[in-house]
């Protein structure tokens, strides 16, 4: 860690009050307990039946079948397509998010009238539910009734229905509700940057594409990072938009899950399903935290 | 705090503030759709070609909050003259108020309201507070295999939901906290905490250690340093994080379809129901939908200047 | 601050308060949100004021109404006493345990010779139990402009066209050629709005009643057999005319199912809509269709060896085995299936599936859909109600789907897949 306390147990606060190893404790122990219990179960129940052929649905106990669920979906072309699917998918939406709103972030980095007000404003998509951003979406969409087509004179352009168009269209709903995160947590970082790096760049005559590269992203990179790790989890489990917005050409993992889960109620091999997906996104974010932790040393 | 301004940004000023009305401009349309659908009258809401300009009603505001079912014979005009206004409204819609003895019957928006801000408010206020302090305790003291007690914090995120449902579920069940408040305040809080404990220790880094150890020479004790230097220091963090654990919490779903079966139920899954006679009410979503984006609102905006003080704290940690 | 605070601890004061008072004399209903659980709420009213007994109709959206059941029956909830489901729960909801028998119940009460035969067999029967009470009968069928039929420049065309005269589609080939007739994207205006979507079983509502009428089947329910019967050649005849309607769509017409096909319909858009009966008041209310006067309906047409079926909507109610109030329940089942309470309810505006209200003119000449509401109920046919059936609606629109959306593939490898899913789904 970066950041490490220098004060153990002779400072002067250790003498005073809660000694820092208490304070740490307290401040820590809570938290991890909490979060150990709550998912503990979920966690093991869903392992054990992943190991079993077993429907929550029926009074039929559950049968032990060993790797045959994992062997099954590894072999199955479809589980393939669908990760394929959702890989495209986080790709193009987690990337346009952060372009977007970096991009915001950065236009907005600066005094101007209204600039809490437009700013709030500019945070409205992601305060909307998701069900409601991928209704309302859809009907946006439409090639009949919808006013985007309407508006840019798309004519009969299908957005959801074409597997390309369909894609990018649940994606760029995506991007439009999540790059205000993306921007908040930018412009955070962006109005960290001290003024006198850039007046020093400027006697400098440093460039424009410099400047930016070698002072204002590197400060704002540890959070942009925290923001790619959370979109980029967020994006390997979307369910909601594309199926509520009826683009069944976007078929992710995650949707696949649901059905397995909740529809069929084939228990067993969602579990198996939802552990690969588990594993997936360990190691995505594994790379982007080592990665994170890395930028935090230097 | 003093406006930062780079040499890039001072120049082309007018240009930027296009820019940034055009940005706004295009964000907001989709808002601007939602918006105007709620006062649409329910014939323009779905048109085609789309209807641009109309005569604004309140009509989808008093069907959100009332119990309605389908006309099956006009009122007689002297039931028609009888009504309140809100009433005549929904006759003219081709609806009827559902009445118990007399007493027209509120819909299920009001109470499912009122469950979402009791629910986002409590768990929101646990989770940056719990989030808080582990971030604090993780960023300034030696915590044995810190780096992978973090991951195990931020992987209680990655299971997709749909699967850890069922056992939460019989989990709750055993418990007895489905379709409780408290029940939903313990889920939404552990959503939320591991993204507050990563957002937070992102901000307390950005403090840097100095000032409290300035502090503590003074005689302030660790926890006193931590109230009175930490704590003010890091609100543009602690303002972010409860903006999103806010949002996350006040949106959630899935959950809070399968978890509550009335006493708790939250908003968000009555919001889309809206199709009672096999035509959605657009209109009627989108009034709900408008409410309830008022808190998440004017929240943001009452925290917007926290929000934009950024971390200023950057300037002196090289 | 101090102020909210106190609002919302009285809130959470008041829900305890209300759930508690609330315990004894209340029982819970669990249907989806639409207009008959509304009437349902209303009927129930009746009740209360009857026997002081609350009865509480608790419903969620459409999309989330199979989940949120199967959720809380498989983890044996007894937060609803009575449940409103599909016809095609009843394997699973049966063999998993989760309904109370209800034979003896119909026995006993004459259900078996007051209610019409066919409902009783599709929505209560299974395993050869009764497991409900057929609450909401419910059948797919058509809605057309009448305006648009009978405009005299239309019908001269048609005419010279088609060699017949323009009306309503006396079998299934006359009702794609009326499709095609009407389809003109120019003039945005469109044949049929149809049921194509996957998100459950609208696509395969739609496609089993051309199933159906075109004399095929989706296999023998007694037997388990598929080969032969799911990709005969009249299926793949029916599947074919499915797609070539496909053809006549609005654009953007992959994933439709009651709710578009309405809202196409009251847009103007379409010249045939089908859907389910329980969706028609709203094309004939003219507030909210503006076509509502110029609105007819009909059952589907016999395909082309005279077979004419109808795809079967509508749940019947069952008690769950998980509640504590099942006497309280079976009480209010036996006031439900009075004479007189079925005849209320369907003057509420419920479906009734008792043969007396049903058969009498007063029902018939209610609304203007009422009789073909009456005839199709006599030709209703269902999909496969096995505890499997969820998976064996995702494999027919895996299978069917592209077929149908795009026409690339072919029909006869598209149905011979699918009846090797489900062999094995079926455990053959």
């Amino acid at each position: 860690m970066a950041v490490l306390a220098k004060l153990d147990a002779g400072s002067p606060a250790a003498r005073r009050g809660w000694s820092d190893l208490t304070i740490r404790n307290a401040f820590i122990i809570p938290t991890i307990a909490f979060l150990i219990i709550f998912n503990i179960f979920p966690l093991i129940y869903s392992l054990g039946f992943s190991f079993t052929e077993y429907r929550a649905s029926l009074n039929r106990p559950a049968v032990f079948v060993g790797l045959a669920n994992y062997r099954d979906l590894l072999s199955d072309p479809d589980i393939w397509r669908n990760f394929t699917i959702t890989a495209k998918y986080v790709i193009i939406s987690v990337g346009g998010q952060m372009l977007v709103g970096f991009g915001l972030a950065l236009l907005l980095n600066r005094t101007f009238p209204f600039k809490g007000l437009i700013t709030t404003l500019l945070l409205l998509p992601m305060m909307l539910s998701m069900a409601v951003v991928g209704l309302f979406w859809r009907l946006l969409w439409d090639p009949s009734w919808g006013p985007i087509n309407y508006a840019l004179g798309l004519g009969k352009f299908e957005w959801l229905s074409h597997p390309t168009n369909a894609l990018f269209a649940v994606a760029i709903t995506d991007i439009w509700m999540w790059s205000p995160f993306v921007m908040l947590l930018s412009l955070a970082g962006l109005s960290a940057v001290p003024q006198h790096l850039y007046e020093a760049a400027a006697i400098d005559r440093a460039g424009t594409w410099y400047t930016f590269r070698r002072i204002t992203l590197p400060l704002v990179a540890p959070l942009l990072l925290i923001a790619l790790i959370f979109r980029t989890m967020e994006a390997f489990k979307t369910f909601d938009l594309p199926f509520i917005m009826s683009a069944q050409s976007v078929e992710t993992v995650a949707i696949t899950l649901y059905q397995m889960a909740f529809q069929s109620w084939d228990t067993g091999r969602a579990s198996a399903l939802a552990y690969i997906v588990l594993i997936v996104v360990v190691c995505i974010t594994n790379i982007y935290v080592k990665y994170l932790n890395r930028l935090r040393e230097r | 705090m003093a406006a930062v301004t780079s040499r890039a940004q001072r120049i082309g000023r007018p240009v930027s503030i296009i820019a940034i009305l055009l940005v706004t401009a295009i964000f907001l349309f989709p808002i601007y759709w939602i918006g105007s659908t709620a006062f649409k009258p329910r014939n323009v809401a779905t048109s085609v070609p789309p209807t641009v300009f109309f005569q604004p009603e309140i009509t989808p505001f008093v069907k959100l909050f009332t119990k309605r079912a389908q006309l099956r014979e006009q009122p007689t005009q002297e039931e028609y003259d009888a009504a309140p206004w809100w009433e005549q409204a929904i006759y003219d819609g081709g609806e009827r108020v559902i009445k118990a003895r007399g007493e027209p019957l509120l819909s299920q928006y009001p109470s499912r309201f009122i469950n979402s801000l009791i629910v986002s408010v409590v768990s929101t206020v646990l989770a940056v507070g719990m989030g808080t302090l582990t971030a604090y305790g993780f960023s300034r003291f030696r915590v044995p295999g810190a780096d992978d007690w973090l991951f195990f914090i931020l992987s209680t995120r990655m299971l997709p939901p749909v699967v850890v449902a069922i056992p939460m579920f019989l989990m709750y069940r055993t418990f007895g906290l489905t379709d409780t408040h408290v029940g939903l305040i313990i889920l939404y809080t552990a959503f939320n905490l591991s993204f507050a404990v990563w957002l937070m220790r992102g901000f307390i880094d950005e403090i840097p250690k100095e000032y409290e150890e300035a502090a503590l020479v003074d005689g302030y004790t660790r926890i006193q340093a931590f109230y009175k230097i930490v704590l003010p220091e890091s609100v543009t963090g602690i303002a972010a994080t409860s903006i999103f654990s806010f949002i996350i919490a006040w949106n959630e779903y899935a959950f809070a379809l399968i978890m509550t079966t009335r006493r708790a139920q939250t908003a968000p899954p009555f919001i889309p129901s809206q199709i009672g006679s096999g035509l959605p009410e657009w209109t009627v979503i989108a009034a709900g939908t408008v409410l309830f984006l008022l808190p998440v609102a004017i929240f943001t905006f009452l925290l917007r200047n926290h929000l934009l003080r950024g971390v200023t704290f950057g300037a002196i940690r090289k | 601050m101090r102020k909210t605070l106190t609002g919302l601890l009285a809130g959470v004061g008041m829900s305890i308060a209300y759930s508690s008072a609330a315990l004894s004399q209340e029982l819970t209903i669990f249907w989806a949100e639409w207009d008959p659980a509304n009437f349902l709420q209303e009927l129930v009213n009746e009740y209360t004021e009857e026997t002081g007994v609350v009865v509480n109709v608790e419903t969620t959206p459409w999309g989330d109404f199979q989940t949120k059941t199967f959720a809380e029956l498989n983890a044996r909830g007894d937060a609803y006493d009575m449940v409103i489901g599909d016809s095609q729960w009843l394997g699973a909801a049966s063999e998993g345990g989760h309904y109370v028998d209800l034979t003896d119940f119909i026995k006993d009460n004459g259900v078996d010779k007051s209610f019409v035969p066919a409902t009783l067999q599709y929505y209560s029967h299974y395993g050869g139990k009764f497991w409900s009470i057929p609450l909401e009968g419910d059948a797919n069928g058509w809605a057309y402009r009448k305006d648009w039929f009978e405009d005299p420049a239309e019908m001269a065309a048609f005419k010279e066209k088609y060699g017949y005269d323009l009306g309503v589609p006396q079998d299934f080939e006359q009702l794609i050629d009326i499709a095609e007739f009407f389809t003109r994207p120019d003039e945005n205006r469109y044949g049929v709005a149809l049921y194509t979507q996957t998100a459950y079983d609208a696509m395969a509502m739609g496609l089993e009643q051309t199933i159906f009428t075109y004399g095929g089947d989706l296999g023998d329910y007694a037997t388990r057999q598929v080969d032969g019967i799911l990709n005969s050649p009249a299926n793949v005849q029916a599947l074919e005319a499915y797609r070539k309607l496909y053809t006549f769509t609005p654009p953007n017409w992959t994933q439709a199912f009651f709710v578009e096909n309405n809202q196409a319909f009251t847009e103007g858009l379409v010249a045939m809509n089908m859907n389910y009966f329980a969706f028609f008041p709203a094309l004939a209310n003219s507030a909210l269709n503006p076509h509502a006067d110029n609105t007819g309906y009909f059952a589907n047409p016999p395909g082309p060896n005279g077979h004419q079926h109808a795809a079967l909507g509508g749940q019947g109610i069952s008690i769950v085995t998980y509640s504590e109030k099942q006497e309280e329940s079976v009480k209010f089942l036996e006031w439900f299936i009075r004479d007189d309470v079925q005849k209320r309810w369907g003057e509420l505006g419920g479906y009734t599936c008792s043969a007396a209200v049903l058969n009498s003119d007063e029902f018939l000449n209610a609304t203007p859909y009422n009789q073909a509401f009456a005839d199709s109920m006599k030709i209703v046919k269902d999909f496969w109600a096995v505890p499997e059936f969820a998976d064996m609606l995702f494999q027919m629109n895996d299978r069917l789907h592209p077929y149908i959306t795009t026409g690339e593939g072919d029909p006869k490898a598209a149905l011979d897949a699918l009846a090797a899913d489900w062999n094995s789904t079926l455990g053959n």
